[in-house]
């Protein structure tokens, strides 16, 4: 029997979904780890991590297709651990589309309000609103085998549209399609989440995707949710090294070092040497300690100083408007250093680099980044 | 020069699977006269029809065939029903002992028939059912090669289309019903070919199992032919023909099914 409590706060609609403590596991293996989570009504929340890290596992929690070993999943305000999924009011867009192959596009989109008893008439004036709604009008008497991969994906989008649920969960929708309709699709889907502003929960590896359409991004590795944030926040101010590598491309430069002190000040020492006194005072001295910065942070200057720092181009990748430079600094260490494609480069030039301290993140022995002085923590 | 080798092949191999049909055709309408005539009259001109009208008049022939036909239908309906089913469980649902159940069918699958012949009669006729139709019907039923090929087709249809339909409410009956069906029907339709051939074709059971008259099947029938009306060749080879034409009905009346919509589609290629 299908059992619904109310949340123990008596919060109702504060959020449209609410994850306390969800954890996964498969035998030994933990696949979700204390999963802590609020969603907005009407927020796009991505999760993003590399293959294996939970995130389809969560998104069918919520779903209600794999249960919690642990935790709670609030639904509208609504306790939903002991719920079927039919009756969470959630719609989901599979990672393979998974398009009933017998069924005319008409009869897919149709198909969850049919299962809810509507009458013929009210499925049709329905799912034609909806076929407009993403471009398939023309289609809707082919078979999904008729159809290109974009409007399979549109015909998986009606099909989780037409009941206006509270929240949609898509599970790596554009994970198969081509760059280019990738692109396209991103917009649109973009589009119609503005359109129809329902709570969107959105699973994916590609940081581009997340990035370019998430209000907020969750970060996952291992089932253990490393940093939530704004994209904004994700990409400047990483939580830690993993995020620091995994969001941004080229990913962030890393480079283990020292934290010592120097003539009234401190200093980062490593491989090369960088003047943190800008900085400001802080603690750890002595510690060992990683320097981070974005290709885009450093800046190159054709002649040296002591705030420089020498290197030599060892690869130069252009992509299109952009140029990627590999810069070797020292033995073993390159810095990468994204410059506009117009910068007159050749592979062996020697540069030097600058590291403003501004845009410079420290992270500690445990991968953590360390609040800077002055920042909010 | 090629297409003629090509086809000169390809008409020698219609020809050599031909040959027994046509021999047969041509036999069934032949007097006893012209069947051992020297040098042998290859087609009776006018043909003789007197094998078909004997066979259709003067015998339990069509008897037998509804009994065939009623008995290979009924197992072939029900069976469909039961292998899908148990298919669909053991592909898709978790419940204990799957594993257990699942390596007992393949067990059976490797017992010869010819061992279970005395148990499975004892067993028919402990459940006094042997000469019955039930006694035709019920042990055909327990065969477990169309479970295992279900499962086998079951298996390879995507879990993702079976949690789209739970997500919109589905029962477990209304998936298996409305998505997993649908999706296994070139699957059903070879299933039902091998169950309505066996079952046309079985001999030994209904030979074991019955011994009245009312209930004998084509294959128990026709061999009773020789005992009872001496050799003719000419009889025999009306009954053959007349045994075969149900089972090319079925064979081509579904042969269009094998073309049935692909899973081609429903996922992203």
């Amino acid at each position: 029997m299908s059992v619904s409590l109310p949340h123990p706060d008596g919060a109702v609609d504060a959020f449209a979904i609410e994850l306390l403590g969800v954890t996964k596991r498969y035998g030994d293996f933990v696949a979700l780890q204390g999963i802590d989570l609020d969603i907005a009504p009407g927020e796009f929340v991505v999760l993003l991590g590399p293959s294996g890290c939970g995130k389809s596992t969560l998104l069918k929690i919520i779903a209600g297709l794999e249960d919690a070993s642990e935790g709670e999943v609030y639904i509208n305000g609504q306790l939903a651990n002991y719920l079927r999924p039919k009756e969470r009011d959630v719609a989901m867009v599979f990672q393979n589309y998974a398009l009933y192959p017998h069924m005319t596009v008409e009869t897919n989109i149709g198909f969850p309000l049919a299962m809810r008893r509507h009458t013929k008439a009210a499925v049709a004036e329905r799912v034609r609103e909806v076929a407009a709604l993403v471009g398939l009008t023309d289609h809707l008497r082919k078979y999904p085998d008729q159809l290109s991969g974009g409007q399979r994906q549109r015909v998986a989008l009606g099909r989780a549209i037409i009941r206006e649920p509270v929240a949609f969960l898509m599970d790596e929708p554009l994970s198969n399609l081509d760059a280019l309709l990738r692109v396209q699709m991103r917009s649109e889907l973009l589009k119609l989440h503005k359109r129809v502003g329902r709570t969107t929960i959105y699973v994916t590896h590609d940081q581009i995707e997340a990035m370019t359409m998430a209000d907020r991004i969750v970060v996952l590795r291992d089932g253990v949710m490393q940093q939530v944030g704004t994209p904004r926040e994700v990409y400047s101010r990483p939580a830690n090294t993993f995020t620091a590598i995994f969001v941004g491309s080229p990913p962030m430069n890393l480079i283990p070092g020292r934290l010592l002190t120097a003539d009234g000040g401190q200093r980062f020492q490593g491989p090369i040497s960088v003047d943190l006194a800008a900085l400001g005072p802080m603690a750890g001295v002595g510690e060992e300690i990683t320097l981070g910065v974005r290709p885009e942070n450093v800046e190159l200057s054709g002649s040296g100083d002591a705030a420089t720092i020498p290197g030599r181009v060892e690869l130069i990748e252009s992509v299109g408007a952009d140029t990627y430079l590999s810069i070797a600094v020292a033995e073993g260490t390159t810095v990468m250093v994204r410059v506009s494609a117009d910068t007159s480069v050749q592979e062996g030039d020697c540069l030097h680099l600058r590291f403003p301290p501004q845009r410079l993140l420290l992270f500690d022995p445990a991968g953590n980044r360390v609040t800077l002085p002055g920042e909010p923590a | 020069m090629e297409r003629v080798l090509t086809h000169l092949a390809l008409i020698l191999a219609a020809v050599i699977c031909a040959a027994p049909f046509f021999y047969v055709i041509a036999a069934s309408l032949k007097d006893q006269g012209s069947l051992f005539h020297y040098p042998p009259v290859w087609v009776q001109i006018p043909p003789y029809t007197g094998n078909y009208e004997r066979l259709l008049f003067d015998s339990g022939f069509p008897r037998w065939m509804l009994n065939t036909l009623f008995v290979a239908s009924t197992v072939t309906g029900l069976k469909l029903v039961l292998d899908s089913m148990a298919g669909y469980a053991l592909a898709k649902l978790e419940f204990t002992g799957k594993r257990v159940i699942f390596v007992l069918m393949l067990t059976l699958l490797m017992v010869p028939f010819a061992a279970l012949l005395i148990p499975l009669w004892s067993i028919a006729h402990n459940l006094h059912i042997t000469n019955t139709y039930l006694a035709l019907i019920l042990p055909p039923l327990a065969n477990p090669l169309g479970v295992f090929l279900m499962r086998q087709f079951i298996l390879g249809l995507p879990k993702d289309l079976e949690n789209a339909a739970r997500l919109e409410g589905v029962s477990e009956f209304g998936i298996y019903w409305r998505i997993i069906l649908p999706l296994v029907k070139p699957g059903l339709v070879v299933l039902a070919v091998i169950i309505f051939t066996d079952q046309f074709m079985s001999f030994i059971w209904p030979l074991v199992a019955t011994t009245r008259d009312d209930l004998l099947v084509l294959t128990v029938g026709v061999a009773g032919l020789r005992a009872k009306g001496g050799v003719n060749f000419g009889l025999w080879s009306a009954a053959a023909v007349m045994s075969l034409v149900p089972i090319a009905v079925f064979f081509f009346a579904l042969q269009r099914q094998f073309l049935a919509r692909s899973m081609a589609g429903a996922l992203k290629q």
